[in-house]
């Protein structure tokens, strides 16, 4: 599947945003955030913001921009519409927890709101998650481990966010830098579990099978309908190189993971804390963005078997 | 509503029946298809490129050839690709806005042009990749089974079938009711045992596709180079041929 920038940057935005969000409100509700106003209404504002900015960004990758109001209607059945209202219900849901944690950050409001808050990101998270787990023609994203893995990759970046921001505003990383580096070890291993399975699925069609031929018939593609690339070509027909997609793995686990969990155990230690909690920072979005872009190049899409190309 | 509609007593359910087994691969179909579409409501069938070096552009129908080798038979087999008309289409209940749309009276599947916002989703839950992105308008584009040829009472009874199947040389289209067991292509798929594509998916497409019939003539197998005959006047001859491929 071709990776556009806008549904990248949509994904790895809203999951960090949600990801902050979940942590500042679940940490008012169970009361383990240092008592700090600016710390949590900092975080809000901040996952608000980047929440926003990948909402914004996934309507660049709409034909009608302007019509993207319309996707509000159809959450009966479908999960973009789900993930369209649960976004929107979270704006009042986040702002009621900001004005109750600024009157009382420790009120039972601020930790019912909370509770509230950290319910909607996560519900947001998995709406867009099961946009893409939903799709039976895409064996790597039609699978088990898509839901959890957007989940935990939300609450990884959350907590790397929440590090930098614990040390912006208090000096320390505190708690939040062991969270850090907890979640990266965690959503490292979803990460591994999943490119395990993706290895060892077998395409979910036979060349025969998709011309309704029987299994033993042997199929060579002789003549395409076109001899340029097409919509469904460039759209569906996009496939990274193994050899890239290892590579890119690498860097993947280097950048979003291991140097985050590295970097924040060092400013746990307070080694530099404001410095290293941004480099974390930056890592962790860079090799997110890296990880989600393979997200979509190493999924196959069955009907691209009618060109030959592997699925 | 991008609800599947329930199942109604003594609905139709129109779809195409196509026969590989006669299907000479000629791209008529296609051809006739973007003619009539690119005039239809939905407005024109853009092309992007037209005459630079890389040509493309939106098709509602597509024809494939293969090679296929079964038990020592080989033959050329040609599959005209377009939308399946699934029952269970995914395409319809991933749309977020209520632009695509299966009508209950007859189980075609729609996109509404004034609705649709053009996010790509149903095409990615498409498996047959029958729809396609119209660029030039922002909005999905895919097979009506020409409903506005079909439900055009002004037209004469026999021209109300898909451009498509009007346009086939070798008769191997054919458009009727599939939930009626007595109809035609009810009774071509029964006796020449119409298959589903790629039926595990569980998407239960409309539409039928006849297998090739058996070859009831071998493939011979691919002949040995022949070897060159011995004696005084083979010699000769291909002295000669040396000679004059100089």
């Amino acid at each position: 599947m071709r990776p556009s920038a806008s549904v990248l940057l949509l994904t790895t935005l809203t999951g960090g945003g949600y990801g902050l969000l979940a942590w500042i409100g679940a940490g008012a509700a169970l009361q383990l955030l240092p008592a700090s106003r600016p710390l949590a209404l900092g975080g809000i504002a901040l996952a608000l913001a980047l929440a926003s900015a990948g909402l914004l960004a996934s309507t660049f990758h709409l034909g009608r921009p302007e019509r993207a109001w319309r996707a509000f209607s159809q959450w009966r059945s479908s999960w973009l519409s789900r993930e369209g209202v649960a976004s929107v219900l979270a704006y009042p849901v986040t702002i009621a927890f900001a004005i109750a944690v600024y009157q009382h950050p420790h009120g039972i409001p601020a930790r019912v709101l909370g509770a509230a808050a950290a319910l909607a990101s996560a519900g947001t998270v998995f709406c867009t998650a099961m946009i893409y787990a939903s799709l039976k023609p895409i064996r790597q994203w039609h699978n088990p481990h898509t839901a959890p893995g957007y989940l935990i990759h939300a609450v990884f970046s959350g907590a790397v966010l929440l590090a930098l921001l614990s040390t912006a505003v208090l000096g320390v990383p505190g708690t939040a830098a062991a969270a850090a580096a907890v979640s990266a070890a965690v959503a490292l291993a979803a990460k591994a579990l999943y490119w395990r399975h993706i290895d060892r699925q077998s395409p979910l069609a036979t060349l025969a099978h998709a011309i309704g031929l029987p299994r033993d018939t042997e199929v060579k593609p002789l003549d395409a309908p076109h001899f340029t690339e097409n919509y469904i070509l460039r759209e569906m027909g996009f496939a990274v190189a193994r050899r890239h997609a290892a590579r890119l793995r690498r860097l993947a686990v280097a950048l979003a993971f291991a140097l985050p969990a590295a970097l924040s155990i060092l400013a746990g230690l307070r080694v530099m804390p404001l410095a290293l909690t941004s480099a974390a920072a930056a890592c962790a979005l860079l090799g997110l963005l890296t990880e989600r872009w393979l997200f979509f190049a190493e999924a196959t899409h069955v009907s691209a078997l009618y060109y030959g190309r592997p699925v | 509503m991008t609800m599947l509609p329930k199942p109604q007593p003594g609905a139709k359910k129109l779809g195409l029946v196509i026969d590989l087994d006669t299907c000479v691969g000629c791209h008529a179909c296609a051809v006739s298809c973007k003619e009539w579409n690119t005039q239809g409501e939905a407005g024109i069938l853009p092309d992007y490129d037209r005459y630079g070096p890389k040509p493309d552009g939106v098709w509602l129908n597509r024809v494939h050839s293969y090679e296929t080798e079964t038990q020592g038979c080989s033959r050329t087999v040609n599959l005209p690709r377009s939308c399946l008309h699934c029952e269970d289409a995914l395409c319809v209940t991933v749309c977020p806005t209520g632009a695509s749309y299966k009508r209950a009276e007859d189980g075609i599947v729609l996109i509404d042009p004034e609705i649709c916002i053009g996010c790509k989703l149903c095409s990615w839950a498409c498996p047959y990749g029958a729809r396609e992105l119209d660029e030039t308008n922002g909005i999905m584009r895919k097979c009506t089974l020409c409903v506005d040829r079909i439900n055009d009472d002004s037209l004469p009874a026999a021209e109300r079938e898909p451009a498509c199947v009007a346009a086939c040389p070798s008769r191997a289209r054919h458009f009727g009711d599939l939930a009626d067991p007595d109809s035609e292509v009810s009774q071509l798929v029964a006796q020449r045992g119409g298959a589903d594509l790629m039926a595990d998916l569980g998407y239960r497409p409309t539409n039928k596709y006849l297998p090739p019939r058996r070859a009831s003539i071998p493939t011979p197998p691919a002949s040995e180079p022949e070897k060159p005959a011995l004696g005084i006047g083979s010699a000769l001859l291909r002295l000669l041929d040396r000679t004059l491929s100089r």
